[in-house]
């Protein structure tokens, strides 16, 4: 590369030493904040700020049809504390998060290493395994629970010809979550999979060149330069499947609508059913509190075992 | 101090806020100003919407110089959400619908125009279904006018009648649980005598209990009736039936019931007018019923939607003016025949032009015995998803005996009552 | 040099990669076909009749084929209407979005200051509600900027993405810090390095993005439902909502709508592929 015109108030010398006057720091603070300026504001305005609001009702007996909203203090949350479906919401969530993460993690990784070969319709593939992603929850969930109705679905008249055992599974309490877990899975795959991906492309290829050189097997190289580089994007893959799956609305709503006996009901429903359907804002606002905390502290978490700091 | 670096950026950047602004310029908004305009927001979806969008392009031809009505659509609960949301700030529509056993809270929160002018001058209290009449009416002020009306009625399955050697639909509760048992068999292609659904629907375990001469609550709302001994009787019954003789599905949505009776794997089932085209269209060989008789007398359930006016709204006497309009012979009329609903006026039943449906006699016929389901009662929609269908399906899924499980709801429901 | 592989694996050698190129490709088939049947369905079920539908037992292909629906669904919906409210929505997101995310992106992966944890992690936290929970006091502050029923409240606040900062931060992060070094030593200053070098590199985690903001938008049902009041702002999600009602289902009809829906979004993606494929031509390092 040519070599630059020197500017005149920093001194070459420390400019290739990567560090800058204490005057030229506080302008590149200033100026890493500019570039974030778009963003937070928008953020603070319509993401924070109406957060802290949600705080406020958690306090209040609140409806937005209501004339006046009493202070309640933490009645709210000992309410929620004695409510047994809430527990229940919550271990529903629970289990559906640890169903469908790992799986929605792991499954697409041999996928996306698989397709980042030279393979002839791999731009087929990439599209088909994506699909789901790019279709609307809401629509494709009516979809399956048509087909997975037991006497007129034609999923079950498959199974059935199979000689496989057909349940009624959407209305049969121990069949009901596991059956919209498949559906979580199903919609995660190819999302995940893409964003794998990307990640892996990211890779430059004269490492894994290096790592050949050096007579290292297709095995040893997927276990020691990708997966480590990998690291960041999966990360990333696993923060947001975990908030997507803990905040799990459309499948459950269309599908079960949180029955049956409250088998399917997850937080976000719950926190719906409450707010727009018995118009108490007061209670949603504390469910949806403890929700965040609760992803606040997984996430938490997640970013210490994968040791976000590290940017190697 | 000219570098390469910021070449191109200030007019990237120019370049980007000419396109966000191009963008944020919101479509010009049409207006003529001597027109009043109305907004009516409802939730006529589905193959509904066509037969409103056509009564309102009417009702703006026949008003063209002075009155224009634009309709929002979208399902029910959507419309519930965005109501909640836009009378929070006081911008309601002009004219919206939403079902009767809404209004007690938006009424309460004062949200609602009372309409009493309206009943004085063109709308015809007595015209109106008696149940339905006492159900606009709230602290002496009238809240609202139909728009509207059904009844539920028994739709029946002639071909898997007669394969089981009935030729006739029931007319006693004796008869139709005796029928259910025989159109009932498990096996590789199973058959339910009925489509009993539990939520999401309008309601068809009420329409079992009031058979029996059980109730849900008293007529003051005072008390629960769940834990009453005709309640429990007529539930433990038909629980019975349910778990022994597999009469019907369990766990049922609206629709989920809908396709088991339109896929012709369930022989009878519970519902309103909205039925018949899509049955007919199933080419479904079935005809309607009347609920047949328990021991306490004809009865039937009614569903009602209902158009209200909003209290802040500018357009007071045109709102008022629409809403008597909607409710004349010929929208009635109109509204009757192309959904096969009855009309909301008990004066038409003989109405020749109604003929052309038969389904629309029929179902009006069932008017004197409907009731209204929890209407009136504000806390009605905690009452019935956190109490009531919990109870159902609980007894449904053998998780509690019938009588245990509706004395706990009436312990829960007496605690929500006023 | 690697040493030779033990003689009878090596007899085996030249055929074991067809053998395992066939398993490969049969499984990647069969993965396709699980998760494609479900838009089989669809689109057959939207050339159906609805007698057809509901017939028992349930077949796949339709008797007949019919465009009733299609044609339905036009008559019924001012598409194109919808269409365009739901390209400029969509669209406007996401260009909205890649700029702000990518600028925010770019200064919490490469920038020093103080408080960039606290930062991250708070924008991290606003993932963490759910929009059900906040659409109402949106709502309304929206309503009080003046901003119901225009672009502007339907865009602006969602004109940038927790989401969107998150995944272009980690990808920024993977991209060698070296080539930083050597920009800034070429004069450029942080914008410079944000425009020349992390930019250009990071084409498929830009198109990556911006074809997941365009679908998320695209199929969002509630913020433009509780955004709009009237049918000429309304997106595509919100017209199709009205084919559905509680006891009425034209599955046909819905079906139809679906597929209209999906089409765009999948030509996007197809059209988007080859930014993937590119992949990251590094020009290599200096010394």
């Amino acid at each position: 590369m040519a070599m630059p015109i020197a500017h005149a108030s920093v001194s070459t010398a420390a400019r290739r030493r990567g560090s800058l006057r204490p005057h030229g720091r506080a302008r590149a603070i200033l100026a890493s904040y500019l570039f974030m300026l778009p963003s937070l504001l928008v953020i603070g305005v319509f993401m924070f700020w109406p957060i802290l609001q949600i705080v406020w009702f958690s306090l209040h007996q609140w409806s937005f049809i209501a004339t006046d909203h009493p202070y309640v203090g933490a009645d709210n949350y000992r309410q929620l504390a004695n409510d047994s479906r809430f527990w229940g919401d919550l271990h529903n969530t629970l289990l559906f998060t640890v169903g469908v993460v790992p799986a929605s993690v792991l499954l697409p990784l041999p996928v996306a290493v698989a397709l980042n070969r030279p393979l002839r319709g791999r731009a087929f593939f990439r599209a088909a395994y994506f699909l789901p992603a790019v279709s609307s929850y809401a629509v494709m969930a009516i979809v399956w629970s048509l087909l997975l109705q037991p006497d007129i679905g034609l999923l079950s008249r498959y199974l059935q010809l199979l000689h496989f055992p057909v349940a009624d599974w959407l209305h049969d309490p121990s069949w009901a979550l596991p059956a919209i877990m498949l559906v979580g899975i199903w919609k995660t795959i190819g999302f995940n999979m893409v964003i794998l991906l990307t990640g892996i492309q990211g890779i430059p290829e004269t490492y894994y060149e290096a790592a050949q050189v050096d007579g290292a097997s297709t095995v040893a190289r997927f276990f020691r330069i990708t997966l480590p580089l990998l690291r960041p994007t999966l990360l990333f893959v696993t923060v947001t499947s975990m908030i997507a799956s803990f905040q799990i609305f459309d499948p459950v709503f269309v599908m079960t609508g949180g029955g049956p006996l409250f088998s399917t009901e997850t937080l976000v429903t719950y926190i719906y059913h409450e707010g727009f359907q018995l118009f108490d804002t007061g209670y949603a606002s504390t469910i949806a509190c403890i929700l965040f905390l609760i992803m606040l502290v997984l996430t938490a978490v997640q970013l210490q075992v994968f040791r976000f700091q590290e940017e190697d | 101090m000219l570098h390469r670096c910021f070449s191109s950026r200030m007019a990237r950047l120019v370049c980007a806020l000419a396109v966000s602004a191009a963008v944020l310029i919101p479509p010009q908004a049409s207006g003529a100003a001597s027109m009043t305009s109305l907004t009516f927001w409802n939730g006529f979806t589905g193959p509904d919407a066509p037969t409103i969008q056509t009564l309102v392009s009417r009702y703006n031809t026949a008003n063209h110089s002075s009155i224009s009505v634009s309709q929002n659509v979208m399902p029910w609960a959507d419309l519930m959400t965005k109501l909640l949301a836009s009378y929070a700030v006081g911008q309601g529509p002009d004219v919206a619908a939403f079902h009767l056993q809404y209004l007690p809270q938006y009424v309460q929160a004062g949200l609602i125009a009372p309409i009493d002018d309206a009943y004085s001058h063109g709308l015809s209290a007595a015209a109106i279904p008696p149940d339905l009449l006492r159900s606009l009416k709230i602290g002496g002020h009238y809240y609202g006018a139909p728009a509207n009306y059904a009844t539920l009625m028994l739709y029946w399955n002639k071909d898997l009648f007669r394969k089981a050697g009935l030729s006739q639909a029931p007319t006693t509760l004796a008869q139709m649980q005796a029928d259910a048992v025989k159109l009932s068999h498990q096996g590789a292609n199973p058959q339910y005598g009925i489509a009993l659904a539990d939520h999401a629907t309008i309601p068809m375990w009420p329409i079992l209990m009031w058979q029996n001469g059980g109730d849900v609550v008293t007529a003051d709302h005072s008390k629960s009736l769940l834990a009453a001994p005709k309640t429990i009787q007529a539930v433990t019954s038909w629980a019975t039936l349910i778990a022994k003789d597999h009469v019907s599905p369990v766990g049922l949505a609206g629709a989920e019931a809908d396709s088991y009776f339109q896929g012709q794997k369930a022989a009878m089932e519970i519902n309103g007018p909205w039925a018949t085209s899509g049955y007919t269209q199933a080419h479904i060989n079935y005809d309607v019923a009347p609920v047949p008789v328990g021991p306490a007398g004809p009865v039937t359930l009614s569903d009602a939607v209902i158009l209200v006016i909003d209290k802040h709204s500018p357009n007071l006497a045109a709102a008022e003016s629409f809403v008597k309009w909607w409710n004349q012979k010929p929208q009635q009329a109109y509204i009757s025949l192309r959904s096969g609903f009855p009309p909301a006026r008990t004066d038409m039943t003989s109405d020749t032009s109604l003929q052309k449906n038969p389904f629309v006699i029929k179902f009006a016929r069932q008017a004197p015995y409907a009731r209204f389901y929890l209407a009136g009662l504000k806390n009605f929609d905690k009452i019935d998803t956190d109490v009531i269908t919990p109870a159902i399906q609980s007894i449904e899924y053998n998780r509690a005996s019938p009588a245990a499980a509706l004395r706990k709801a009436a312990t829960q429901m007496n605690a929500l009552l006023p | 040099m690697a040493m030779a592989q033990p003689r009878t694996w090596a007899r085996w050698r030249p055929f074991v990669p067809r053998v395992g190129t066939a398993i490969l490709y049969l499984l990647l088939i069969g993965l396709a076909v699980v998760i494609l049947f479900p838009f089989v369905w669809m689109v057959l079920t939207s050339l159906k009749v609805e007698s057809d539908i509901a017939a028992a037992p349930p077949r796949l292909f339709p008797r007949q084929v019919s465009l009733l629906a299609y044609a339905q669904v036009w008559d019924r919906l001012p598409l194109l209407t919808f269409f365009r409210n739901t390209v400029v929505f969509a669209g406007g997101v996401t260009l909205a979005s890649l700029v702000c995310d990518s600028l925010t992106a770019y200064a919490l992966a490469r920038l020093d200051f103080p408080g960039r944890t606290v930062i991250f992690v708070l924008i991290l936290a606003t993932l963490m509600i759910p929009v059900q929970v906040t659409i109402i006091p949106v709502f309304i502050m929206v309503y009080h900027l003046g901003w119901l029923n225009t672009y502007a409240g339907l865009i602006v606040p969602r004109a940038t993405n927790a989401f969107g900062i998150f995944m272009l931060r980690q990808f920024f992060l993977t991209v060698p810090r070296e080539l930083d070094q050597a920009a800034r030593i070429d004069g450029c200053n942080m914008f410079g390095i944000y425009w020349r070098i992390i930019l250009p590199l990071s084409t498929s985690a830009l198109a990556t993005l911006a074809v997941l903001h365009l679908m998320y938008n695209w199929n969002d049902l509630l913020w433009p439902l509780v955004m709009t009041t009237s049918t000429s702002m309304e997106p595509l999600t919100v017209g199709l909502a009205t084919l559905t009602g509680q006891h009425e289902y034209e599955y046909a009809v819905l079906m139809a709508g679906a597929t209209l829906a999906v089409a765009p979004l999948l030509l996007a993606f197809l059209s988007i592929q080859r930014y993937f494929i590119q992949g990251i031509a590094v020009t290599g390092l200096k010394e």
